[in-house]
């Protein structure tokens, strides 16, 4: 009963505009002190263990951090480019390649509304250029901007992961085919609108233009190859592959792409050649590190990279005269203290912190109801009420496509994971798989009427009234929805990848 | 949003947590380097990166109330009309101040143990300090070295005993800052809301002021 009472207060209290972790943490603490005998000092005991004692989490600043470094501009437009080159020729290629785009940019950040602005803001202006009709430009995007929760990194499965303590590494592998199915369906149901109301098909671009919007591109989606390589090759683990891939997006923004940093204003003299040649040494010698002497490797790395940066320096028709070489790469250190670094790393300070004083209060609460055994009882009353794990998980469906309209996503499954965790458990559901659900689940309620986060954001970049997005995004949804069915009763499509990487889940109950 | 002035203090908070995440960053990666290039690693490399990533969140809560970027939901403040808006945020933010005075008080009697000081009685509020506690400033974290400009502390709080490790209470001390920190602000908070200064204390997700620029450009390149 007093579990209700909890509940009804957490969301009393959101309704009348408390911030989430501040609503979370109060109903805790009134809970706490009404019902328990624990003390105040041991909230406080727990608010702190919610960064010492969960290491996972740590993952969180450092995968915003490169994202952060990701989105100063030059990289979702460089996607846009190379997307536009793979499958722009289609009917309907320009809408088509946005879903692309926002793939590729999920793949690089963890949250859907920043996929959404990034992406959507620069797509939708061109698909009105080309003759699309604003509705439909903002329904594409806003149904894939949702993609950037599923396709790993994901910050919503780091928070997963901690919350029911699951392997991280799991839950983005576990991420991927969904991912792409998403998208890939998302791709077709554009196909065959397209064909049937006859949109706009652009230019067939060669393999040339391709590869060299690809290798543009190429630069910022190698985080990928960072972060997944490095974690399934087990050379870091997923906090550390973070904290890798935030300084290499730094070391691009500043010094390859130049959208930031001491090069932005003043061209590099030396072109590129002098970050290629330090970046590239670095990046080609590891490799060669498996094979031998790491000096060794290091020195081809080094040839390789002047090699390199002579041929970008051609193309481009910049000179690279020793001296220019030597005044840029003093000039580099100065990107490590220029206003730009600072204040990404302010923007992207103040996002961990918004996100993880929610989690950390989230966590309160998770205490509350573990103290209280109070997952235990709901799933001896589901099981004694003869659920199966068909209408449980129905019920999961609904809880989250409910909450997730309201609720930033990582919030709402701090609070929900570690309830129906058990109860999955109980009635033989994968957590991985479960994890997967609830993904998908969030990433729909983001877009489900009347409201839902991703609809407010598209709403505002494409400056249409929220109904008129409501309308665009309907068709898209309906394919989303399809999407949600398959991955709920389907678990082979979330757990075959992780399985056949990281061997046979153990459920320990 | 409005792009205003910023005075010197919000310069200093906005260079701390850049600052702070900024170390954490390079230090979570000189441990990799160091494993892979010179096969050691910097023992105190996790612990001290946990504690700063504490400290960045703890001390940011109250930065974030002072530029309204905590995440809520807005979905019925936009709904009702502006003078229900502002009694329903009134409340809201009356809420939080006895929120964080509850946790100002919890994180005293958390920390002040550790600094060998008495924590406070009373369940719900301080009613006056205990007379008897043990004090556990002995009490070290696990891996970070103590540095030798602390050494002072030894005397002050381990009866001149050496700390091989830096005491626990210098990475707790946090918590009675930042709640305090956290109450002063909510209260700021609420004189603004009574001002019409702000009609609400919170955002409803986190890409919020970056969305006025892109439907910007929108608009140009249509």
């Amino acid at each position: 009963m007093e579990v209700i009472l909890l509940f009804a207060m957490v969301v009393g209290l959101l309704m009348i505009g408390v911030p989430i972790a501040v609503s979370l943490g109060f109903s805790s603490v009134l809970f706490l002190l009404w019902f328990s005998d624990s003390s105040l000092a041991s909230v406080a005991q727990t608010l702190f263990n919610a960064f010492e004692g969960h290491y996972t989490l740590l993952a969180i600043p450092f995968f915003i951090l490169a994202s952060s470094f990701m989105s100063t501009g030059g990289v979702a437009r460089r996607i846009i480019n190379f997307s536009i080159a793979c499958v722009g020729h289609f009917h309907g290629g320009l809408a088509i390649a946005g879903v692309f785009a926002c793939m590729l940019f999920a793949a690089l950040s963890g949250s859907s509304p920043a996929t959404v602005v990034a992406i959507g803001s620069i797509v939708i202006a061109g698909m009105r250029q080309v003759g699309y009709t604003k509705e439909f430009a903002a329904g594409v995007i806003c149904n894939a901007g949702t993609l950037g929760i599923l396709i790993p990194p994901s910050i919503v499965m780091v928070v997963y992961a901690a919350a029911v303590e699951v392997s991280v590494g799991r839950m983005f592998l576990a991420g991927v085919i969904p991912g792409l199915l998403a998208g890939l369906m998302l791709m077709v149901a554009i196909y065959v609108i397209a064909r049937i109301k006859d949109m706009p098909k652009g230019v067939r671009a060669s393999w040339g233009e391709r590869l060299r919007t690809g290798l543009e591109a190429g630069w910022g989606l190698f985080l990928i190859v960072i972060i997944l390589g490095g974690i399934y090759g087990g050379i870091f683990t997923p906090t550390e592959a973070a904290a890798v891939a935030a300084l290499y997006a730094w070391a691009i923004a500043s010094f390859v792409y130049k959208d930031m940093g001491p090069f932005k204003a003043t061209p590099a003299k030396a072109g590129s050649a002098a970050a290629i040649l330090t970046l590239g040494t670095a990046l080609l010698a590891v490799p060669f590190w498996f094979f031998m002497e790491p000096k060794a490797a290091l020195a081809l790395g080094f040839i390789m990279a002047i090699g390199l940066s002579f041929y970008i320096a051609r193309s481009n028709n910049t000179s690279i005269a020793p001296t220019d070489l030597a005044s840029d790469l003093i000039r580099m250190p100065i990107a490590f203290w220029h206003r730009d670094t600072v204040d990404t790393l302010f923007e992207a300070g103040k996002l961990t912190v918004t996100l993880l004083f929610v989690i950390a209060n989230a966590l309160i609460l998770k205490h509350v109801l573990t103290d209280e055994q109070i997952p235990q009882q709901i799933t001896e009353a589901m099981l004694a009420a003869g659920l199966g794990p068909i209408a449980f998980l129905i019920v999961v469906n609904v809880i989250l496509l409910i909450g997730g309209q309201f609720m930033e996503p990582s919030g709402l499954l701090v609070i929900v994971a570690p309830l129906v965790f058990p109860i999955a458990i109980q009635l033989g559901i994968d957590p991985i798989h479960l994890g997967i659900i609830m993904v998908v689940n969030m990433e729909i309620g983001m877009i489900t009427p009347p409201v839902g986060l991703n609809l407010f954001v598209t709403s505002g970049v494409a400056g249409m009234p929220m109904m008129a997005v409501v309308k665009a995004a309907l068709p898209f949804l309906a394919v989303l929805f399809v999407f949600l069915i398959m991955i709920t009763y389907i678990p082979i499509i979330s757990t075959f990848l992780p399985n056949l990487v990281m061997g046979p889940e153990i459920i320990t109950k | 949003m409005a792009h205003q002035i910023k005075s010197p203090t919000d310069r200093f908070e906005e260079t701390l947590i850049a600052l702070i995440l900024g170390s954490m960053t390079l230090v979570t990666f000189a441990n990799v380097v160091a494993r892979y290039g010179f096969n050691s690693n910097i023992l105190w490399a996790v612990e001290f990166t946990v504690f700063l990533f504490a400290w960045m969140v703890l001390l940011g809560a109250s930065y974030a109330v002072k530029i309204g970027a905590h995440i809520g939901v807005d979905a019925i403040l936009n709904l009702v009309s502006p003078g229900v808006r502002k009694v329903m945020s009134l409340i809201a933010v009356c809420v939080c101040i006895a929120f964080s005075l509850l946790l100002l008080k919890g994180s005293w009697d958390y920390w002040a143990n550790f600094a060998n000081l008495p924590g406070t009685e009373g369940r719900w509020f301080p009613t006056g300090f205990e007379d008897k506690f043990r004090g556990k400033a002995w009490y070290e974290t696990d891996d970070i070295p103590m540095p030798a400009i602390l050494s002072w502390m030894e005397g002050a709080f381990n009866d001149g005993d050496e700390y091989e490790k830096l005491p626990r209470l210098i990475p707790y001390m946090i918590m009675p800052i930042s709640m305090a920190l956290l109450v002063f602000r909510f209260i700021q908070a609420a004189f603004r809301l009574l001002r019409g200064d702000i009609t609400m204390i919170i955002v409803s997700h986190e890409a919020e002021d970056q969305i006025e620029d892109a439907a910007q450009y929108v608009k140009d390149n249509a």
